[in-house]
């Protein structure tokens, strides 16, 4: 809101919005690293950085100094193009994917009507400087990560689709401020548990990230495509990645968690809109660092089997209730009970699958 | 579908993971042949620590030899140590003092436990846990080494045995300290359980990958709980009992399957046996002497021949000493469990995922000190 | 000394009534010297020619049953060649047994026995590379612990030198250029 008052002229005005979108998102990706290396060091019983600044705090501003001071190494076998060029095509649509992030119902960069397919779009777009990376490298660890993160991307896009969908037919829209407003009495994850748990593992698929680093996975593929890079092309990927998972948690926030208005509607302050939406997002983040520092990673074929076998199917199921639901408009009570009935399907798939494990041992 | 496949040219494609590769335990190098995920071929290459024990023992007196002993089995010393001291009396035909014999029992136990609990949190990492067991599983491990440290002075190369007993008495509070480390690595075993036992995604990760059956792992000469987890009931603490084994109650844990969750799980519950042991030992614990009676700085052993195989955290730590009745051993050669559990590996990688070839090397626990000796 | 002698002859003499009576046509003996006994396992000779014939029925017999090679080693007895020694040991019976075999130093070739026990593969390569035996039909005579390159010094046979051939850092190069550089 301030922004828009002090600035009249729209291309200033835009371009003001698009360099502090650059100032937020390396602070953010700087703040979320120090975040994530304290948060698994308390899981871990053990400290994590404390000695440069105030508890530690300046150890990411020490590491991006040492980042940029860092040699530019290309491997000589590696393809010139596509090894320079990967970093940006990875670091581009993150830094695309802020534009239409809902902060509060009007601090933003620019709202779309289509927002949501907007960043969806987006979103998928890094697959192609994945494996860029991993072509040009010419290492074998950077092509087999590469490839898995090809595979793994592509095929998590659908539940993250069909989660998103699940919403849009709840809201009636694609605008994710429209979506907000749409909660402000009830947040979705009431109505849409499933599809939550849908959003949250394929959004963990998509970033890469544990239980789903299969990609980089430093026991296996030692980093993945990112093996050969280093100094400030590795730093890209760094910040692209946690970028990723900042605007990732707040369309978390925004879809199921009710973003800005929920539980105090929409005519709260700007400032308190962006402290809930700030609340809400940490406290997303804070599970995905959970969930890293306690789960073993999948293998690539257990994480296909588990979304074209188990994920995708029943994301058709919850749409085909919603669908039944609303069109009949039926109470939306029916919504949360086939949404946790489907929740309770896939936990008594997934303990199957782990039975028959055992069972195959008895025979 | 078998025309499209004979128009597109597919190639194998070699990888080299390691030595230098954070999950190869050390300096392990594997060739792996690789077509698409899966492994079809593994060629394994050791010998990056080989810094020629054997020969260096016959050339120094055979108390200077234990030194060699610890920097062979670098997880496990005391019971590489025990080895080989066996050999050496057993060549002398020494009468060790009880107080002695019960302390070694505590010690090579303790170290077990040390070992195990490295195991488990480095297979931790390799299932891909970040660091979590990793962190958890060397908090127990560090108490141990506490222990060690105060009883021998260092943390890890203690040379603590010798021929015909102890370098010295373990300190009054020996016992008060035992104690107090065990009812902390029960936790940590707990710990373990609830991290990765009943982790859905670490059975998933485990069960069914790298099977080798027992008669397989028989003949690849394969022993410790590697050998059990194939159904091998096969532990030479109560096959052929050394110390005060026969005394002790304790049972040999065996696995049904021989995949590598039947090799973690029989880790796991070896620890529990060792706490059982150790527990056990510390009521015998009298006051007494600590070497035996004619054990001097420089023995002079009998000539002949001896094979020592004790039961080491990874298995068979063999010790085949010949002498001559020099000061020296004429030829000395270590049996390590690494070095044939190793072998194995081929067979169990071959037709698996390569992230379950990081797996199932984890899953037996080698330390390239003692294969590549 | 003679009493430790006798204990332990009797203590193998069980088992060494067993193998005699189990094996037939092959010539094996049993080592009766005081200064070469073993202390912890009885201890057979056989000769060379026979060794994969005798391994092999050890193994099969059903009553012996030795299905275990503990280890698989060599010591070198320099004017008298060079000894290999299988350890066995049968996991159903708990019986164990060292067998040596001499080999000439003229002729230091044998044939593997990777076909009786693929545990023997490790085993026999790192013994060829240290002190340079030759195994017949061995499956994969690569050197196992040793540098590819390094086919012609056996390090642990008692000839080897322990520190002499060590080439520090420098040696190798050419001392012309070094000089020329300095003139």
């Amino acid at each position: 809101m301030l922004i828009n008052l002090l600035v009249v002229n729209p291309f200033l005005d835009n371009l003001l919005k698009v360099l502090s979108l650059v100032g937020l998102m390396t602070i953010s990706a700087m703040s979320l690293i120090y975040l994530e290396r304290k948060i698994a060091a308390r899981f871990h019983m053990r400290l994590g950085p404390t000695r440069t600044g105030p508890a530690g705090l300046l150890q990411s501003v020490a590491d991006a100094l040492k980042l940029l001071g860092k040699e530019d190494i290309r491997p000589k076998s590696a393809d010139p193009w596509s090894f320079e060029l990967a970093p940006y095509f990875v670091f581009i649509p993150a830094f695309m994917m802020l534009v239409t992030v809902p902060f509060t119902l009007l601090l933003n960069v620019q709202m779309f009507t289509l927002g949501l397919l907007y960043l969806i779009a987006i979103s998928s777009v890094s697959i192609v400087g994945w494996v860029m990376a991993g072509w040009g490298s010419d290492n074998r660890y950077a092509l087999i990560g590469a490839l898995r993160a090809a595979a793994q991307g592509i095929s998590y896009e659908l539940p993250l689709v069909l989660a998103v969908l699940c919403i849009a037919m709840l809201s009636q829209s694609l605008n994710l401020n429209v979506i907000i407003e749409s909660q402000s009495t009830l947040p979705n994850i009431l109505f849409q548990p499933f599809p939550l748990f849908l959003f949250f593992t394929a959004a963990l698929a998509e970033m890469n990230r544990s239980p789903f680093d299969i990609p980089v996975g430093e026991s296996e593929v030692v980093g993945g495509p990112f093996v050969e890079y280093s100094g400030i092309r590795w730093s890209m990927f760094f910040l692209a990645e946690y970028t990723t998972l900042l605007v990732m948690s707040i369309l978390i926030v925004a879809l199921f968690l009710g973003g800005w208005a929920w539980p105090f509607g929409e005519n709260l302050g700007t400032f308190w809109q962006i402290m809930l939406t700030l609340l809400k997002t940490s406290f997303v983040i804070f599970i995905i660092f959970w969930t890293r520092v306690s789960i073993p990673r999948m293998r690539i074929d257990q994480l296909m089997n588990f979304c074209w076998k188990v994920l995708i199917p029943l994301a058709f199921l919850q749409i085909f209730f919603n669908g039944f639901i609303l069109v009949l408009e039926l109470p939306k009570i029916l919504l949360s009970i086939s949404s946790i009935g489907l929740l309770a399907l896939l936990v008594v798939i997934v303990n199957k699958s782990i039975q028959n494990l055992n069972k195959e041992i008895v025979s | 579908m078998t025309d499209i496949k004979k128009e597109i040219e597919t190639q194998e494609i070699l990888v080299n993971m390691g030595p230098q590769h954070p999950s190869t335990h050390g300096v392990f190098r594997m060739v792996l042949s690789i077509d698409g995920e899966l492994i079809t071929d593994l060629t394994a290459h050791i010998g990056y620590l080989h810094r020629g024990a054997e020969k260096l023992c016959e050339t120094m007196d055979y108390r200077q030899g234990i030194g060699f002993m610890d920097r062979t089995e670098y997880l496990a010393n005391f019971n590489a140590e025990l080895s080989y001291v066996m050999a050496v009396e057993k060549l002398m035909n020494m009468e060790i003092p009880e107080r002695a014999q019960w302390i070694r029992m505590i010690l090579v136990e303790l170290n077990r436990l040390s070992s195990h609990f490295m195991f488990v949190g480095a297979f931790g990492v390799d299932c891909g846990v970040f660091g979590t067991p990793f962190l958890y599983s060397f908090r127990e491990r560090e108490r141990l080494i506490d222990l060690f440290e105060e009883i021998t002075g260092d943390r890890m190369m203690y040379a603590f045995f010798r021929a015909g007993g102890l370098a010295w008495d373990v300190p009054v509070n020996f016992e008060s300290r035992v104690e107090e480390v065990l009812l902390s690595s029960e936790q940590g075993i707990k710990d373990m359980d609830g991290l990765l036992t009943q982790n859905e995604i670490f059975l998933a990760r485990t069960k069914q990958i790298g099977k080798i059956d027992a008669i397989d792992a028989i003949d690849w000469g394969m022993s410790g709980p590697s050998l059990r987890a194939s159904g091998v009931d096969y532990d030479i603490r109560k096959a052929e009992p050394y110390l005060f084994y026969d005394q002790i109650d304790f049972d040999v844990i065996t696995g049904k399957n021989g995949d590598v969750f039947d090799r973690y799980f029989v880790r796991l519950q070896e620890m529990r046996e060792s706490i059982k042991i150790i527990k056990q030992c510390l009521k015998h614990l009298n006051p007494g002497k600590t070497l035996a009676e004619g054990a001097s700085r420089n023995l002079r052993t009998p000539p002949g021949e001896v094979y020592i195989r004790t039961e080491a955290p990874r298995g068979e730590y063999g010790i085949y000493l010949v002498s001559n009745g020099e000061n020296r051993p004429y030829r000395l050669k270590i049996r390590s469990a690494g070095f044939s559990n190793l072998q194995a590996l081929k067979d169990m990688v071959v037709g698996s995922y390569i992230a379950d070839a990081v797996v199932i090397l984890g899953s037996i626990d080698i330390v390239l000190g003692e294969v590549d000796r | 000394m003679t009493d430790v002698a006798n204990n332990l002859s009797a203590k193998f003499n069980d088992l060494w009534k067993k193998i005699d009576s189990e094996i037939s046509h092959v010539d094996f003996r049993r080592e009766e010297d005081i200064t070469k006994m073993s202390y912890s396992d009885l201890l057979l000779y056989v000769k060379k020619d026979n060794v994969t014939q005798f391994l092999e029925k050890m193994k099969n017999n059903k009553v012996l049953d030795f299905n275990y090679l503990r280890c698989l080693t060599a010591i070198d007895l320099q004017g008298d060649g060079i000894e290999i020694v299988y350890q066995l040991y049968s996991l159903k019976h708990k019986y164990n047994v060292t067998i040596k075999t001499t080999l000439q130093n003229d002729d230091l070739t044998i044939d593997t026995i990777t076909n009786i026990w693929r545990a023997a593969n490790w085993h026999e390569r790192e013994v060829s590379e240290m002190f340079g035996v030759t195994f017949n039909n061995h499956p994969d005579p690569r050197n196992l612990l040793m540098p590819e390159d390094i086919n012609d010094s056996f390090p642990l046979r008692k000839s080897h030198p322990l520190a002499e051939i060590e080439i520090l850092q420098g040696e190798g190069i050419d001392p012309s250029i070094v000089d020329g550089e300095n003139k």
